[in-house]
C-alpha cells in the first residue's frame, strides 16, 4: 500500500537530510506507529506520502501509484484516497460538525444525496451521534478530533495518516481516539500514526517504525515505544 | 460540479473582502469607461472623416484681373490657360472630376457660408476668384495634383481643403489618445488591485483551501471561487462603465453632434459595440489577473 525505496529528502537550506535512505513497506490494512523524537523525519514521511513534498532520490509508491510519475493534475485524486488527521484538528470554526464533515465531500463534487446519506453514518462511527449541529468551539478537544477523523474517513480512504492525533488531548480521552482509529483500521483502511505518546504505543501492540535523524533505527511488529524514552 | 457550493464560497469571499471588491469595481468601471470613450471618439472621428473626406476637394484658384498674387503679374487667367489647366487636371490619374466654379457661383457659396454682414456688404461677385474644384479619387493622395498645379500660368493658389480639416481631426485624435492612455493607467491600477484582493482573499481563506487541498479537491474547485470573485467584480465594474458610456453618449456626444452634419453622427449601435467590447475586456482582465495571482499565492 505504501512503499518507500531508498528515499532521501533534503530540504532547501539544510545540510542534514530529513529522511536518509529510508526503505519501508506498509501493507494493506496494517496499523503502523511512526515514533521518534521531534525532527526525526516523521512529518516528512507523511508529507511525502501525500506528495506535498518530493524526495531528492528514491522511489515512493502509494496505492500502486509511482508518485514521481504522477502528474500534478492527478495529485488531488491521490489525496482523495488518503485521509489526514492532525494535532491541531484543522476544523472550520464557522461550520458545524455536520458541515465540517460534509465539506470534504462537497469540495470533491459528491452529490448532495450521497452526502446526506454518508455523513450521519460516519458521525455515528466516530461516536458523535446527536452532536451534528454543534459548532467546533462547543466541543471538547477529543470531540473535535473525532470530527476531524470523521472528515478524514468520510470518503472511505484506503490510507489514514494521523500526525500526533492525541498531541493536544488528555490521556483518558486519547483512549477513545485510539478506539476510533482502531475501528477505522478494522474496516480495512491502512493507518499510519506518528506519535510521541509512549503509553498509547505500548497499549496497542501494533507495528512500530522508529526514526532517528532521518534513518529507520527500528521496525518491529507488535512493538512498544522503546526503553530510551 | 456543485454550483451552489461554489457560489456560496464566492459570496462569502466577496462579503469578507467588501472594501477591496468595491475598489476593484470602481477602478474597472473608470478604466473601462475611458477605454469605451476612446472607442467612441475613434468611431466618431472615422465617421466624420468618411463624411468630410468624401467632400473635400483641391481648389485651384485662378488669377483674376486685380489679383494681388505676384504669380499672376496683375493679369487674369486667359481662356487658353484655363483650357490647358483643365485638360491637364482631367488627364491626371488621381483626379476623379473637375468642376469649374465661376465668380457668380463662388459669390453664392460665400454668401451662404459667411456670417459677417459687413463683409458681405463690401464684396461683390467681381471680387470672387474663379477656381477649379478638383475631386480626387483617393483623398489621401493629393500631392501630385498640388505639385502639378502650383506655379502654372494662370494659377493664383492651390488649396487642399483637407489641410483645413487637419487641425480639427488632430485635436480629436489627441483626445482619443489621451483617453486610451488614461484607460491604460487605470487598467494597470485595477490589475494591481485585483492581484491584492485575490491575495487577501487567499490569505483569509487559507484554512478552507488547506483542507480542500488535503481532501483532494481539484485545482478547479479550489481556484474557481477566487476567479469568479474577480469575474463578478469585473462584471459589475464593466456594467458601471456601460452606464457611464450611455451617459457620455446622451450628455456629451449628442450635445456635440448638433454641430455636425447628420451623416457623421455617432449612432447607438457604435455605443452598443463599445459596451460589448469594454464588458469583454473588463471581465477578461479581471479573470486573467485573478488567475495569475492565484498561481503565486495559492499552492495547489
Amino acid at each position: 500500500m505504501i512503499h518507500f525505496d531508498n528515499v532521501t529528502k533534503v530540504y532547501a537550506n539544510q545540510n542534514r537530510p530529513a529522511l536518509d535512505h529510508v526503505s519501508v513497506d506498509i501493507d494493506k490494512s496494517e496499523f503502523v506507529f511512526l515514533v521518534g523524537p521531534s525532527g526525526s523525519g516523521k512529518s516528512t514521511f507523511l508529507r511525502l506520502i501525500l506528495k506535498e513534498e518530493r524526495p531528492n532520490s528514491g522511489a515512493i509508491h502509494v496505492a500502486g501509484k509511482d508518485l514521481a510519475r504522477l502528474s500534478n493534475f492527478k495529485v488531488p485524486h491521490l489525496r482523495r484516497r488518503i485521509g489526514c488527521v492532525f494535532q491541531d484538528f484543522r476544523l472550520l470554526p464557522n461550520k458545524n460538525v455536520y458541515e465540517n464533515v460534509a465539506f470534504a465531500l462537497e469540495v470533491i463534487g459528491k452529490p448532495r444525496r450521497f452526502i446526506r446519506k454518508v455523513v450521519p453514518e460516519v458521525i455515528e462511527l466516530v461516536g458523535l451521534e446527536g452532536k451534528a449541529h454543534r459548532m467546533p468551539d462547543e466541543l471538547s478537544g477529543g470531540e473535535q478530533q473525532r470530527v476531524a477523523m470523521a472528515r478524514a474517513f468520510v470518503n472511505r480512504p484506503m490510507i489514514l495518516l494521523a500526525d500526533e492525533p492525541t498531541g493536544n488531548i488528555d490521556p483518558a480521552t486519547s483512549i477513545g481516539i485510539m478506539k476510533v482509529l482502531d475501528r477505522i483500521n478494522r474496516t480495512g483502511t491502512t493507518v499510519v500514526m506518528a506519535t510521541h505518546d509512549a503509553a498509547i504505543v505500548d497499549s496497542m501492540r501494533k507495528r512500530v517504525v522508529e526514526l532517528e535523524d532521518g534513518k529507520i533505527v527500528r521496525d518491529q511488529s507488535r512493538g512498544v515505544y522503546g526503553q530510551a524514552y | 460540479m456543485r454550483i451552489n457550493f461554489i457560489l456560496s464560497e464566492v459570496w462569502i469571499g466577496l462579503r469578507r473582502n467588501l472594501t477591496m471588491t468595491v475598489a476593484v469595481i470602481v477602478t474597472v468601471a473608470v478604466g473601462m469607461a475611458m477605454l469605451g470613450v476612446g472607442f467612441l471618439i475613434t468611431t466618431q472621428v472615422n465617421s466624420m472623416k468618411d463624411y468630410w473626406f468624401d467632400k473635400v476637394e483641391v481648389s485651384v484658384f485662378l488669377c483674376s484681373k486685380n489679383s494681388a498674387d505676384p504669380d499672376c503679374k496683375g493679369k487674369g487667367a486667359t481662356a487658353a490657360e484655363m483650357e490647358t489647366l483643365k485638360a491637364k487636371l482631367e488627364s491626371m490619374p488621381e483626379v476623379e472630376g473637375v468642376i469649374f466654379e465661376n465668380k457668380a457661383a463662388a459669390y453664392k457659396n460665400f454668401q451662404e457660408s459667411s456670417a459677417s454682414k459687413t463683409l458681405l456688404e463690401v464684396t461683390t461677385a467681381e471680387d470672387m476668384p474663379e477656381s477649379f474644384r478638383v475631386k480626387l479619387k483617393n483623398p489621401d493622395i493629393s500631392t501630385p495634383v498640388l505639385q502639378a498645379m502650383q506655379g502654372q500660368p494662370g494659377v493664383s493658389s492651390v488649396v487642399n481643403q483637407r489641410d483645413l480639416l487637419g487641425g480639427f481631426f488632430g485635436l480629436l485624435d489627441a483626445l482619443r489618445s489621451a483617453s486610451y492612455v488614461l484607460a491604460g493607467v487605470v487598467v494597470i491600477a485595477s490589475i494591481l488591485l485585483i492581484a491584492n484582493t485575490v491575495r487577501l482573499s487567499a490569505f483569509n481563506r487559507r484554512r478552507e483551501t488547506g483542507i480542500m487541498r488535503l481532501v483532494g479537491a481539484s485545482n478547479l474547485y479550489i481556484q474557481l471561487p477566487f476567479v469568479m470573485e474577480g469575474m463578478i467584480a469585473g462584471l459589475i465594474g464593466s456594467v458601471g462603465a456601460a452606464i457611464m458610456l450611455i451617459l457620455a453618449k446622451v450628455f456629451v456626444f449628442e450635445e456635440f453632434q448638433t454641430f455636425l452634419a447628420p451623416g457623421s453622427q455617432l449612432q447607438w449601435d457604435s455605443v452598443a459595440w463599445a459596451i460589448v467590447w469594454t464588458l469583454v475586456i473588463g471581465v477578461a482582465i479581471c479573470v486573467v489577473a485573478s488567475f495569475v495571482t492565484l498561481r503565486r499565492y495559492l499552492r495547489v
